[in-house]
């Protein structure tokens, strides 16, 4: 199977040429149409902002990966990028980075449960523009699979990896209940609206934005649902909230310690969440010395962030297994669909020779005979073709694209003059 | 008949230490897969021990509370079966080998020490006093729990305070959490004393001819009741929280453990049985 693969990631190339080559969502429809009429028979084409890849069989097997390459560049010109940012795979090789991909073992975040939804969008895209094909359909179910199976199967997904998210984490070590929490964003930074999300995600139960300019925070409210309050009366409401984001772009500290210890009589010393993850800081840290105040700041999250990325890495050889099991899984069914048609002509031609020469010389034999005759000739092939027989269903363990298999069946059909290579059929 | 009940004196320890174990290695691994399996052999622990309470009280003629090795062997089991039930109740399973380690210890000094005791004094024989030793020990049983739970409340407080998002930060629930189940097993646990107190107030003047109220054992009980009276109250009115109370848990289980200790080991009290 010659399954070609071109890869542009954050492995290979920085951020504005991954950005160069990103192809929209309407881009990505347009480069199909024309790669599907002129290089690949069908394919995938994935562009996010961390990797663009285009997976295909092309329509002449004599393709190379650097036309592939060039047809991309052609498509959509990224000025610096060159051969060194490209990733190359082919076929079992191919398939196995795109099996990686989908579980997120390849991803700069390991474990980053996007890109599953990413790659499925992207195989429904191909589906939408009749660019998948009857192989691509097959390693699609197999690719889904194995995305599943690695969220369930393993501990690739769990835990916080993000800053935001860690500090989701920590608020629900120390509340049980976010839904009769309020909460309090300030700044309408991106990462604090990644939190507030979070945050609505895990049903909290009063959303409450504030920032220097008032028409920020009523953009972000009203995309979060949430309710907006003046800066100015920051300070005199914090008792109000249990958690309190801070992520604003202010050289200094907004909340002081004594404003803290004012909220916290105020509110009868029921636990309060501080996450400071501006930089510098919003929040003085010596707020962390009250009693009943919880206060986080980046480096703090970042710990929680390292442990877990410590861990899904360590899952990283799991998520191995379960690939190289999906695709033993799907070769030994593509192999099957290779070699089971020259199997049936191989012993098509023996019977068809065996059966000739017994019926020419039947007469040579007693009529006794003439039955043993047929059983032990039909022994005789069964045993010539049952090594060969063994040998061609094997799974198919190629890496360099000319395959064992394809080769052998190949020499037998070339051998034993079996002419029509119904395997083409397949592809 | 004795046979059968040895062989389980010995056996109780051992099935508690496997259910410990089982609730360790879940708890370290954290990936779930023992998750009933550990709860499955908590419950075999139980049943055994209820089989040793019954064959013992049917052999010796006597509810075994008459001495102080009895008396631990029904604390162990009042403390896993507590656990057993709050963990059904709850469906918080990760912090059961912080409770049944105690059961354990229980179990294994009463193992060790306790005697075939067939010879009782007639006034141990009482169903009244039954029922006073047993709701006392599971008031017993419910402040251990309430202690465990505000100890590990007291851990995680200071693990997040001080960033360590170590096995602790991991598994433990939240502190929300944790004061509650401290709370409310402080409140099952007072609730039971009090009827144990109740009843051995109106019956053990009649029955002790020595009894008196300057008992240490009863002084003793009486300062672990009013430490959990004050501790509830104030939760109740909302004036205390979180650290404190937990902290009151953890004060009232040790004066309790150290209140019975004394009595019956050093104390000359009618309420030291041997």
């Amino acid at each position: 199977m010659k399954l070609l693969a071109i890869s542009i990631n954050h492995k290979t190339a920085p951020v504005e040429l991954r950005e160069a080559v990103f192809l929209s969502g309407e881009e990505t429809k347009l480069f199909i149409e024309s790669v599907h009429k002129n290089v690949l028979k069908e394919g995938l084409v994935l562009s996010t902002c961390n990797r663009t890849e285009v997976f295909g069989i092309p329509v002449n097997p004599e393709t190379q990966h650097s036309q592939l390459q060039d047809y991309l560049l052609k498509f959509k010109p990224s000025g610096n990028l060159k051969d060194d940012h490209f990733q190359k795979f082919i076929s079992r090789d191919a398939v196995k980075h795109l099996f990686s991909v989908i579980t997120g073992i390849d991803s700069q975040l390991i474990g980053d449960n996007q890109i599953f939804k990413q790659v499925k969008d992207s195989f429904l895209v191909a589906e939408e523009m009749q660019f998948g094909g009857y192989l691509m359909r097959r390693i699609f179910d197999h690719a889904i699979r194995i995305g599943k199976r690695a969220i369930s199967e393993t501990k690739i997904s769990d835990g916080a990896v993000t800053v935001s998210y860690a500090a989701v984490q920590l608020t629900e070590k120390i509340f049980s209940n976010l839904n009769k929490k309020s909460a309090l964003v300030i700044g309408t930074g991106e990462t604090g609206e990644i939190a507030a999300k979070h945050l609505n995600d895990r049903n909290i139960g009063s959303l409450t934005v504030t920032n220097r300019t008032r028409e920020k925070a009523e953009a972000l409210a009203e995309k979060l649902n949430a309710k907006v309050i003046p800066f100015t009366d920051l300070k005199n409401s914090l008792h109000n909230y249990d958690i309190i984001i801070s992520a604003t772009s202010s050289p200094d500290i907004i909340i002081r310690k004594d404003d803290v210890v004012n909220a916290m009589k105020q509110r009868d010393y029921n636990s309060m969440i501080f996450v400071d993850i501006a930089v510098p800081r919003d929040i003085d840290p010596e707020t962390k010395k009250i009693e009943y105040v919880f206060y986080h700041d980046l480096d703090s999250l970042n710990i929680i962030v390292e442990q877990n990325l410590a861990k899904r890495k360590a899952e990283i050889p799991k998520v191995e297994k379960l690939i190289e099991e999906e695709l033993n899984g799907f070769f030994e069914w593509y192999n099957s669909l290779q070699a089971a048609p020259a199997i049936k002509d191989l012993r098509d031609l023996f019977e068809e020779i065996r059966a000739d020469e017994v019926d020419k010389n039947k007469n040579k034999f007693s009529a006794d005979d003439r039955e043993k005759l047929d059983i032990v000739t039909k022994r005789i092939i069964n045993k010539i073709l049952h090594h060969p027989t063994v040998e061609l269903r094997k799974p198919e363990e190629d890496i360099a694209g000319s395959s064992d298999a394809v080769a052998k069946i190949g020499i037998i059909r070339d051998l034993f003059g079996l002419n029509k290579n119904k395997a083409d059929n397949t592809e | 008949m004795t046979a059968t009940i040895h062989t389980i004196n010995f056996l109780l320890p051992v099935v508690y230490l496997i259910t410990f174990l089982f609730y360790y290695t879940d708890f370290y691994r954290g990936d779930g897969k023992l998750i009933n399996i550990k709860r499955v052999f908590l419950f075999i622990s139980l049943l055994l021990h209820l089989l040793y309470i019954v064959l013992r009280t049917i052999a010796f003629d006597h509810t075994p509370i008459t001495n102080v090795f009895e008396i631990f062997t029904i604390l162990a089991f009042a403390i896993g079966f507590s656990y057993f039930l709050l963990e059904l109740v709850t469906d918080i399973r990760g912090t059961g080998l912080f409770i049944i380690i105690i059961s354990f210890f229980f179990q294994i000094i009463s193992s060790l020490f306790i005697e075939d005791l067939v010879e009782v004094k007639e006034v141990l024989k009482s169903n009244l006093l039954g029922i006073h030793v047993i709701t006392a020990l599971l008031g017993y049983a419910g402040f251990t729990i309430s202690a465990v739970y505000g100890f590990l409340y007291l851990v995680l407080y200071k693990d997040i305070k001080l960033n360590k998002f170590g096995l602790i930060f991991n598994r433990l629930p939240n502190l929300e959490v944790l004061e509650k189940l401290s709370y409310y097993s402080a409140v099952i646990g007072f609730i039971t004393l009090t009827v144990a107190t109740v009843i051995g107030i109106i019956w053990l003047p009649s029955a002790f001819p020595d009894f008196s109220y300057m008992d240490p054992k009863l002084i003793g009980t009486s300062l672990v009741w009013i430490l959990y009276a004050i501790g509830i109250t104030s939760k109740i009115m909302s004036k205390w929280k979180g650290k404190r109370l937990v902290v009151l848990s953890i004060i009232g289980f040790v004066v309790a453990i150290l209140s019975t200790m004394l009595t019956n080991f050093l104390a000359k009290s009618f309420h030291s049985f041997y």
